[in-house]
């Protein structure tokens, strides 16, 4: 299945910056993209990013064992923006190198926990998470009916000019 | 001589937009709705220019009336009822017979899902309130839309010749930030359906403002500077044979678009899983 991500040149610049700033403790930042979607001709889908859902420095818990953890707050707050707004959330982290990033091993693994929970508030819409490197972006979309998550087939970033990860 | 991807046309004399120009322009899938007077233009042009993909939609046939216009169009076409569509695509094919092209003799809103996959939509159609709709439609699945309108007015005893090509890139300034559209002239418009007459129409400043959409698009894709397109609304004076950019853009420029803000205007207005699982079905078959 195809699943083609977009978010504006604008949206993917304020993600970056704020998901850049220090943290008083964690080693990076974590948010979560407020995403609609669409069907395709072909049967794939588009998701379409709008804004970040930031998760609060409180929210994060003091673990050396991942560059971020989120705590159960983070994850409730989340949950209650899929509900309240009636949107796909994709998890968003940094990576700070060129070329295709990939998903860490933990990454695979709490994602695999806690992005189908979303599926609790708004069970028909696809969710999913995604990394960024400097110039490419890697990502998993969870679509209901399907256990298993697909892998995002492209990413375009709608601006002057236009670009595609 | 460097090839496009797919395409039997040779591109060096553009290699200037870049080195993987022909490439980008082949994967491209580009939507002109509208293809009369302006849009036989554009798919003219972006067949030269090596795009990949069209999808050509005009529910209409070629009449005796279109032939002072119509890009590609023959006596012949008038007496067989040639659809509009189809003659742009044989214009396009013509140039780069493998372009992947799609022809819906429908009017848009028939085969607006042809559109989401769509990189640029061009929207060459008359009805103030049918750009309104099609700009929504782009804009939903952030898709950037290129508009161009063209007008002879009589002013006194005399005719004026204007008309202005926008580009409504989604997270900027739309039509209606841009004074295109308003609701004076959606209300006038509506009056008048039913009643609207032919159009006066000419085929030179229809292919000047379709060079200026497609150069919009080039620099969208293929931008052979790294300052970036300038202007977003051109504007034309046919008396004056000038070009400039609108005088409304500085004032455009810092302000963020109201009219596309909230989240519902993005993805499908109905979506359901249920949708989703249908459509993944029929797209097996």
């Amino acid at each position: 299945m195809r699943i083609v991500f977009k978010i504006t040149k604008r949206l993917l610049e304020e993600v970056r910056a704020r998901l850049s700033r220090p943290h008083p403790f964690a080693f990076e930042r974590v948010g979560f993209l407020l995403c609609r979607a669409g069907l395709l001709q072909d049967g794939g889908v588009v998701v379409l990013s709008h804004g970040l859902h930031d998760v609060e420095d409180g929210d994060y818990l003091d673990d050396s064992a991942a560059g971020a953890t989120m705590g159960p707050h983070a994850i409730r707050k989340a949950l209650q923006a899929a509900y309240n707004q009636g949107v796909s959330m994709f998890h968003v982290h940094l990576h700070l190198h060129s070329g295709r990033p990939r998903f860490s091993g933990i990454d695979q693994e709490e994602t695999a926990k806690f992005v189908p929970d979303f599926w609790n508030v708004q069970p028909d819409l696809p969710h999913g998470a995604i990394v960024l490197s400097q110039d490419s972006a890697f990502g998993k979309c969870w679509i209901p009916g399907r256990k298993a998550p697909v892998d995002i087939s492209s990413f375009a970033v709608v601006g002057i000019p236009m670009r595609r990860l | 001589m460097k090839e496009g991807v797919n395409s039997k046309l040779k591109l060096d004399c553009q290699s200037f937009l870049g080195e993987n120009s022909a490439a980008v322009l082949d994967s491209s899938r580009i939507a002109i709705v509208g293809v009369g007077g302006g849009g036989s233009h554009i798919a003219q042009q972006l067949g030269h220019l090596g795009v990949g993909e069209f999808v050509l939609i005009d529910p209409d046939v070629v009449e005796d009336t279109n032939l002072n216009r119509l890009v590609g169009a023959t006596q012949r076409d008038v007496s067989k009822g040639t659809a509009k569509a189809s003659v742009a695509a044989r214009v396009v094919a013509s140039v780069n017979p493998c372009a992947r092209i799609w022809v819906e003799t429908t009017e848009w809103q028939m085969c607006a899902i042809a559109l989401r996959s769509c990189d640029v939509i061009f929207g060459c159609v008359d009805a103030i309130g049918e750009r309104q709709q099609l700009e929504t439609a782009a804009r939903r699945y952030l898709i950037p839309y290129v508009d161009i309108g063209m007008d002879v007015h009589r002013i006194g005893g005399e005719f004026s010749i204007g008309g202005q090509v926008a580009l409504s890139m989604p997270g900027s300034s739309c039509l209606r930030c841009m004074g295109i559209i308003d609701d004076h002239v959606l209300e006038l418009e509506a009056k008048q359906y039913g009643a609207a007459g032919s159009r006066p129409q000419v085929v030179w400043p229809n292919g000047l403002l379709a060079s200026l959409a497609v150069g919009f698009f080039v620099q969208l894709f293929t931008p052979w500077r790294t300052t970036y397109l300038p202007s977003v609304l051109l504007e034309f004076d046919g008396e004056a044979q000038t070009v400039s950019p609108s005088n409304k853009l500085p004032y455009l420029a810092e302000r963020n678009c109201p009219h596309f803000a909230d989240i519902s205007s993005l993805g499908d207005p109905f979506w359901t899983a249920q949708g989703l699982r249908r459509s993944a079905a029929t797209a097996k078959d």
